[in-house]
């Protein structure tokens, strides 16, 4: 085929640019018709999980932390791990709908609406650890700060970061779900269109809040979501930041580090997109949804590991160095420590699933081999899990005094948990892709019209050579 | 319509946040005795002086309840008897425990409150006779007939009075804005392991 | 109720209740307990005591709280509710009077949120004058622990003993006590002692026992049937008179001492020396120079309190130009006392008798007395030098040993004697009588009882089933004689089928009196009713010789005839008495018999005899040091939580004993910490997890004594490994070592429950020492170093600035501190499993270190409480502001505010921080004595209780700090330096910790905090604490 005009051939981002009413019936499918084996199949084992969650966390509750296997010198373990590891998970939607949406990435369409869609559940499993790492969850409401009160009036510590943990988490909640919601208001609006049932109509009826698709309406909300869009983009960088200085405030080595906000937040973005491609590679192949999420799109979010995971990359060689340069005698036996103490085998998996498969991505035949990004997205969870871990743990194991020095073991419910916490996660996802429009059908159609004006030029392109030639 | 839900709800909310912040107050609260005990007759009209019976607000944390034969030291050689004070006399010769007092000024366990402190030193404080303090915290006993709880023994409550002798002020933004007025003193009185421990 | 018993009754609960301080007016008052009418004129007609059976509603109803936050008083109430159910066969006067002794006590029922909680309150039916509900009253009394007979202060809360502290007034033991001393008064509440005495196992009345046993005792000296009354060392003088008497009435009797842990050998060898079997009496203070021999008298031997308290007064550095002291310690494995030698030289068991010789040796050379040599078992430099400092400092120097091998120890008086320290270091004017055992005379016992020449045995304060080889077969044996008594307060290894049970009062619910040191006596007066139908064996005695004298009144006779006489200043009789039960102390000065150095025994012969012996025991088998651990010491408490929960003081783990290795020899056995070992030696064998042990001499196996009991109660049954078996008589003494010992490799392991793990400092500045030279510049040049740049803004001060300051010299590791903090804090045990999570829950530990060698490392003890930093790093991570730093610079924490989100301990760079991973009240998870009702007795009313999934941590008793403010508040009068003693002070014997107000220049922690040896640990973080240390200063080095 004859070269195309630079800056047309590479936006194709759906493949045999489908009717607009196409587009409209393939997404809605898997709402209108009963889904795939596979959905049934990865359900089952998420209730599965979900159940063991409640089971563990009732457990926990009823007997005390005692049951996990922390001690006096771990204080904190699997749970804050999972904490922040899901967190993390829950950067990526937020970003790719609004930072993308500001640099009017046109391939975060297909995407964007399952992504922000992991973020809330991400957020929702994370927000579970503050609460059940608790030594007395039921006395959670005293870290808000709410007067009067009997005490006096007692306030809440101003000073720990755990406290801005619960603004920065809830805030971030509170817009990301706003965000989704309202990105969902115009497809609810066709779905409530196309509904047949009585049910679903009525439903859908009152989630579209009255869309009528008016100029007007169109208007104002892309007016909102620019808003929005622009408030969310600070918390994306702002939350993990908080989360970070969780660690970044101690005088613990191994947390007192400053690098650790960006050093998060990147991390974040790496796990999140690491999340997003392990969803969106299940998706596409449990809902056929192959045309909307395409390679080109895979590709995209391979390239953004690549990125991210070297950033992390050079975080890790800063901390290695700073412990050498500061000379601080602590520091340096840390990270000693890290690489060669009892938990080195985790410091080492990180490095292999942080630092080395992300350089993967460097070739274009990678990018694009479904099966090799599946398992390269679980490897970067995986690492991410253990970079935290390592961050919590073998700093706390080995502090200050020698004499307090422990090991932690975890116990079948410190597994239990974490297990569960994906059996929530995956659960909710599920849920979501079958009962929830889980592409933006209203974005994809402004992109595949776009194609199809690109075609359009295509043809025209084409058309105008031959006129050339004919002109001899 | 609507504005008039409205109102109901703010007014149903409000009442429960009230509910909410007084949850665990006691105040008013007046059980039923075993015995009709009456402080009015005794500290009051017979103007006995509440740390004859209740010693031990004198030496101890406890202010106690007395024991029956401190009851007999006047029931002995006081001709008008009852029922009742029969069973005292009793209960001290057999040292039996007689009956189980409702307690009435209740406060939790991991509060550390020793009456022998307020009473002696707030007498102290106060130029007060150490039977005056008492009303301070129990309110006017010399007229009840039955006891009742009268102030709210709160945290906050305990509070408001010392900070008031540490001369700090009660709402967080006052005291905020003080510290740029004026060096504040120390708040001693008001360090948590002066209860809490 | 029989008449005795109800005279019994009268008498215990008089003496127990209506008066628990026992100071009469008069008798009249004794006997009618005559109520206080405070203001009222006039007065009452003495109320006359009647006991019938408590009326329904008598007891105290309850209701649990909802959380268990809590502690203070309204347990109480609790508390004799369960009880009741707890025996009802102890039904009867005591429990009940016991009940009402509780006092105000409170039961705190349903709480739901917002109804009114129905809180019952029951007055003392009776008021007791000087016991008001809430005021603590000190009593008194001495230690029942062990032999020591330490004099101890109890302090009595509502009717209950809840915390032990030293007896100042005594110019010997001082204010501290030990740890064993310090957990006794769990060891009351003990809910598996008898709750009365039994007749062939089944329950009976006192009436009945005495009976039988009455008749029996007839019936077998009339068949002139030998009778054998076998006690552990009994210094109590009216106890001897009465069990000279006892002998008397009984002419086929005779009386034995039995020591689990014996100094017979001491005694046999000072009979030999100066014609007295007797335990010279040992001023460390005054010894410049004291080389021991395997003797860990700053742990376990003979006195260790008053020994550590003397030893520190000598050794105590108070300032560069101080004397150098030199203490150079021989043993096999590293004791207490090892661990604070200067010089330590590990040394084979069976060659520290040649060492003594060896030193002989030399010293006789320098005295130009004709000794012939040994082969050094040693380093012949060591030696050398060691003597050469011993002549140096003739006169004050001191040489004591261990060893309970005759001619070792006669060895030893002859180098004494030598080196002139007779009647300066060592006193033969006033000998201990701490430790009374005869070891040949038990092993007479046991061959009689055999042989079956003895027909009747009445056993006190033994249990030879569990602590004399092959006890089994002893407490098989027994069903031989035709009369078995055992006045043992539980079911042990001896008792199990005699004949009558006739369990004694724990010591804190009876009379008695001790003579720890020639001519010093202490009294012991009740500090509680008896908790079960208990009687005291002094009072048994009386029965079995038809006396229906009461304890109290023939102990009072007895001081009346016999002590008052000796005495003089005091004329009348009940001045005399009250003065000397106030103080619990009487110095009568040196008896009239007192010995003076006489004979020289045949030192000559005993040299052989150790050369003999040096000589068998060479090889390179193995040899095993077994020794007294410093917790459960013989292992007669050993149902109790605090002691088994104590980390041991040198290797750090608690709930067991551990076989413990050189590193170089556990190497070569492949061996790591907690494989279990078999151990045989004389056809016995014991199995025990190994330990690798730095300092350890490479041929020996060093394991604790007092372990592995196998029915003592639900706590101490099988923990450990019982090491008696492997004992042995040697030429009249019980041998705590053993030679050609076996050792094999079994593949099975175990985890130990090590408090610490890493014994290594890492080169970080945490434990700082000093030597006097280095401490002269210091003092030269004065520079404290920079003071850190402060970024925060300076917190209101207070007008006290609370600090404490332990010196690192002083604290010899015995670990009597942290015990007394547990008592003091209601800190929960949580056992086995949670140790070796590494949960334990201790608020202060005592951290231990090496340096040096491996081989023979130099120990240290840090020991280590929250540091109540200024500029708190756990404060600022807090969410809910649970702690905080108080404006007199106490960290506090608030238990109730507490969410337990474990940042603050996490951020703590000490780990002081302890954290309730489980509820321990309710027993579903680690409850020990805080999960059972008799065992929540002990607690301290003034600190919270706390619930699961607070985090807690030392408050450097602020309950304290407020009573000293109270009391200051009344009295009107400023608080003087020193008048608040936290709890780990008061304890400790060598008076390394101190506390008190840094604001004030003059006060004692002031002038410490800023001495040339302070140092605060990890100041360089800036946390600014308000716990500071000395550094240790090592004393000059021989070699």
């Amino acid at each position: 085929m004859d070269k195309l005009p630079d800056g047309v051939a590479d936006v194709v981002w759906i493949e045999g640019s489908p009717t607009l009413g196409k587009v409209t019936a393939d997404i809605a499918a898997p709402m209108e018709g009963k889904p795939g084996k596979l959905w049934y199949f990865l359900f089952a084992l998420a209730l599965l999980g979900l159940l063991d969650l409640l089971a563990m966390a009732t457990w926990l509750v009823a007997n005390g932390i005692g049951v996990w296997g922390l001690n006096n010198s771990v204080g904190w373990a699997f749970d804050i791990t999972n904490f922040v590891f899901w967190i993390g998970i829950g950067h990526a939607g937020t970003l790719i709908s609004a930072i993308l949406l500001l640099f009017r990435q046109k391939w975060r369409t297909s995407i964007n609406r399952s992504a922000e869609g992991m973020t809330i559940f991400a957020v929702m499993c994370a927000g579970l650890f503050p609460l059940l790492h608790m030594g007395r969850p039921w006395d959670a409401f005293f870290i808000f700060p709410y007067v009067p009160n009997q005490h006096g009036p007692l306030w809440v510590n101003f000073r720990s970061p755990l406290v801005w943990d619960v603004f920065a988490i809830s805030t971030y909640f509170t817009i990301s779900l706003v965000f989704w919601f309202l990105g969902l208001v115009p497809d609810f609006a066709t779905l409530r269109d196309r509904a047949i049932g009585k049910i679903k109509k009525v439903v859908f009826g009152i989630l579209s809040l009255g869309w009528n698709g008016s100029h007007r309406t169109w208007h104002r909300y892309e007016l909102v979501s620019l808003v929005l869009a622009g408030l969310a983009t600070p918390l994306v960088l702002s939350v993990h930041s908080i989360v970070s200085m969780d660690f970044a405030t101690s005088l613990l080595p191994g947390w007192h580090a400053t690098i650790f906000p960006p050093y998060f937040v990147a991390g974040a973005i790496y796990s999140g997109f690491g999340m997003v491609l392990t969803l969106l590679i299940l998706t596409r192949q449990s809902m056929n949804l192959q045309r909307y999420i395409t390679i080109k799109h895979l590709d995209a979010m391979a390239k953004v590991l690549l990125l991210t995971g070297m950033i992390v990359s050079y975080a890790y060689a800063t901390e290695f160095f700073s412990a050498w340069y500061g000379g601080d005698i602590y520091e340096k036996y840390h990270f000693i420590n890290r690489a060669t103490g009892p938990y080195a085998f985790g410091f080492y998996l990180m490095v292999l699933c942080n630092v080395l498969t992300p350089q993967l991505f460097w070739f274009k035949k990678l990018r694009q081999n479904v099966a090799v990004l599946f398992v390269a997205s679980i490897l970067v969870n995986i690492g991410m899990w253990f970079e935290r871990f390592v961050i919590i743990v073998v700093s706390l194991h080995r502090a200050f005094l020698p004499a307090s020095w422990g090991m932690f073991y975890p116990t079948p419910v410190d597994i239990g948990i974490l297990v569960g916490s994906f059996g929530l996660f995956f659960t909710l996802f599920l849920l979501f892709i079958r009962y929830m429009p889980m592409i933006a059908i209203w974005e994809v159609k402004t992109v595949v019209a776009d194609q199809q004006h690109t075609d359009a030029a295509l043809a025209h392109a084409a058309h105008a050579g031959e006129g050339s030639s004919h002109g001899k | 319509m609507i504005l008039i839900l409205v109102v109901i709800l703010v007014i149903v909310v409000a009442t429960g946040v009230k509910h909410l912040f007084r949850m665990g107050m006691q105040q008013g609260y007046a059980p039923e005795q075993p015995i009709a005990f009456s402080h009015k007759l005794h500290a009051g009209d017979n103007q006995v002086p509440c740390t004859y019976c209740h010693y031990g607000a004198r030496s101890s944390r406890h202010a106690g309840i007395p024991s029956s034969s401190v009851c007999m030291n006047c029931h002995n050689i006081m001709e008008k008897q009852t029922v009742e004070i029969e069973r005292f006399k009793e209960a001290a010769q057999l040292d039996q425990p007689l009956v189980q007092w409702n307690k009435v000024p209740n406060i939790p366990d991991f509060v550390y409150f020793n009456h022998s402190r307020h009473v002696m030193s707030g007498a102290k404080e106060l130029g007060e006779n150490p039977n005056d303090t008492c009303v301070h915290c129990h309110g006017d006993v010399k007229n009840m007939t039955r006891i009742e709880q009268k102030t709210e023994l709160t945290m906050g409550w305990c509070l408001s009075c010392h900070r008031e002798h540490a001369n700090i002020p009660t709402f967080t933004l006052e005291r905020a804005a003080k510290r740029f007025s004026e060096a504040p003193k120390p708040p001693t009185g008001t360090d948590c392991a002066s209860c809490h421990y | 109720m029989s008449d005795h018993r109800q005279g019994a009754k009268d008498k215990l609960v008089v003496l127990g209740t209506r008066r628990p301080t026992a100071y009469w007016k008069s008798t009249d008052e004794l006997h009618n307990g005559v109520v206080d009418h405070g203001e009222f004129p006039g007065g009452l007609p003495p109320i006359t005591v009647d006991y019938a059976p408590p009326a329904e509603g008598a007891v105290i109803p309850t209701g649990h709280d909802h959380d268990h936050d809590h502690g203070h008083d309204h347990d109480h109430g609790e508390h004799d509710h369960e009880h009741e159910h707890d025996e009802p066969g102890s039904d009867g006067p005591n429990r009940r009077d016991f009940l009402t002794l509780m006092g105000f006590s409170v039961g705190a029922a349903s709480l739901a949120a917002c109804r009114a909680p129905e809180i019952k309150a029951v007055p003392l039916p009776v008021a007791v004058e000087d016991m008001v509900a809430g005021v603590p009253n000190f009593y008194a009394t001495t230690c029942g622990g062990c032999a020591s007979s330490c004099t101890l202060l109890v302090k009595q809360r509502d009717g209950r003993p809840i915390k032990i502290e030293g007896n100042d007034a005594s110019e010997i033991f001082g204010g501290g006590t030990c740890a064993a001393g310090q957990a006794t008064v769990l060891g009351l509440y003990d809910n598996e002692r008898l709750k009365g005495p039994q007749w062939k196992g089944k329950a009976a009345a006192w009436a009945e026992i005495d009976e039988q046993v009455t008749t029996s005792l007839r019936q077998i000296t009339a068949k002139q049937g030998k009778i054998v009354l076998l006690t552990s060392s009994t210094n109590s003088p009216s106890l001897r008179a009465l069990i000279a008497r006892f002998l008397k009435e009984y002419p086929t009797a005779r009386h034995v001492q039995y020591d689990a842990i014996s100094a017979s050998a001491l005694r046999a060898a000072s009979a030999q020396a100066f014609g007295k079997p007797l335990i010279p009496h040992y001023a460390f203070d005054k010894a410049r120079v004291i080389v021991s021999l395997d003797a860990d008298f700053l742990g376990t031997w003979i006195s260790p309190v008053e020994f550590a308290r003397a030893y520190a007064h000598g050794r105590r550095a108070n300032g560069p130009e101080d004397a150098e002291t030199l203490h150079v310690q021989f043993e096999p494995g590293m004791s207490v006392t090892g661990s604070n030698a200067d010089q330590r030289v590990p040394t084979l068991p069976s060659q520290l008798g040649a060492v003594a010789a060896a030193l002989l040796a030399r010293i006789g050379k320098l005295a130009g007395q004709a000794v012939d040599p040994v082969t050094d078992p040693v380093d012949g430099k060591i030696l050398d030098s060691v003597a050469a400092e011993l002549w140096k400092h003739k006169g004050e120097s001191l040489v004591v040993a261990g060893v309970n091998d005759t001619a070792t120890q006669l060895v030893v008086h002859t180098i004494n004697r030598l080196l002139g320290n007779i009647g300066k270091t060592v006193d033969l004017a006033r000998p201990s009588m701490q430790r009374l055992g005869d070891d040949a005379e038990m092993a007479a016992v046991v061959d009689g009882i055999n042989k079956g020449e003895i027909q009747a045995l009445i056993m006190h304060g033994v249990n030879p089933g569990y602590d004399y080889a092959d006890g089994a077969n002893f407490a098989k044996a027994l069903s031989k004689l035709a009369l078995v008594v055992s006045t043992a307060d539980r079911h042990d290894e001896t008792n199990a089928d005699v004949h009558a049970l006739c369990p004694d009062h724990h010591f804190l619910e009876s009379w008695g009196d001790a003579e720890p040191i020639a001519g010093y006596l202490s009294l012991q007066q009740p500090t509680i009713a008896p908790l079960y139908e208990t009687r005291s064996f002094a009072e048994s005695l009386l029965r079995w010789m038809d006396d229906t004298t009461t304890h109290y009144d023939y102990l009072r006779e007895f001081w009346r005839t016999q002590v008052m006489p000796r005495q003089t200043g005091l004329t009348t009789f009940d001045a005399f008495w009250d003065h000397s039960l106030e103080r619990g102390i009487l110095d009568l000065g040196a008896p009239a018999d007192a010995v003076t150095d006489g004979g020289a025994g045949d030192w000559k012969a005993a040299l052989a005899t150790i050369r003999d012996d040096a000589q068998k025991a060479g090889g390179d088998k193995f040899e095993l040091a077994l020794f007294e651990s410093v917790g459960l010491r013989d292992g007669s408490d050993g149902n109790n939580p605090w002691l088994l929960e104590m980390p041991d003081p040198i290797n750090k783990v608690s709930w067991g004993n551990v076989a413990m290795l050189a590193p170089q020899t556990a190497k070569k056995l492949g061996l790591s910490d907690g494989d279990i070992i078999a151990l045989a030696a004389g056809g016995v064998t014991i199995e025990a997890p190994a330990f690798i042990q730095p300092g350890q001499h490479p041929r020996t196996v060093s394991l604790a004594l007092g372990y592995g009991r196998s029915s003592v109660g639900k706590a101490g049954n099988g923990v450990g490994v019982n090491g008696f078996g492997m004992m042995h008589v040697a030429r009249g003494g019980r041998r705590n070592w053993a030679t050609d010992v076996t050792v094999t490799v079994t593949n099975r392991s175990e985890k130990l429950a090590s408090s610490q793990t890493t014994f290594s400092l890492e080169g970080r500045p945490i434990v700082l020492e000093t030597t006097r030279e280095e401490w002269k510049e210091d003092k030269a040049k004065k520079e404290k170093g920079e003071p850190l740049l402060n970024l925060w803004n300076e917190r209101l001060k207070g007008d006290k600035l609370w600090g404490m300051s332990i010196d690192l010299d002083a604290c010899t590791g015995c670990s009597a501190c942290v015990v007394a903090c547990q008592a003091e804090n209601n800190v929960p045990v949580v056992g086995k499993d949670q140790v070796q999570r590494q949960r334990i829950m201790h608020w202060m530990r005592i951290d231990r270190y090496y340096s040096g060698s491996e081989d023979n490392p130099q120990a240290l003890h840090q020991p280590l409480m929250c540091q109540h930093c200024n500029h708190a790093p756990c404060e600022t991570v807090c969410p809910v502001l649970a702690t905080t730093t108080s404006s007199e610079g106490l960290n506090q924490q608030v238990y109730n505010r507490c969410i337990g989100t474990r940042y603050c301990a996490n951020n703590c760079p000490y780990k002081v921080r302890r954290f309730n991973w489980y509820n321990y009240t309710t027993g579903n998870h680690a409850g020990y004595n805080m999960a059972n009702p008799t065992g929540r007795l002990v607690l301290n009313p003034d600190v919270t209780v706390r619930t699961r999934g607070v985090m807690e941590k030392c408050s450097l008793c602020v309950q304290r700090i407020a009573a000293v403010k109270n009391a200051v508040v009344k009295r009107g009068e400023p608080m003087q330096d020193g008048e608040v003693k936290t709890a780990c002070q008061q304890v400790c014997p060598t008076d390394a910790i101190r506390f008190g107000d840094q604001n004030d220049p003059q006060s004692g922690v002031a002038q410490r905090m800023n001495g040339e040896r302070a140092y605060r640990v990890l100041d360089d973080l800036g946390t600014r604490p308000n716990v500071g240390y000395l550094k240790k200063v090592r004393h000059g080095q021989t070699t």
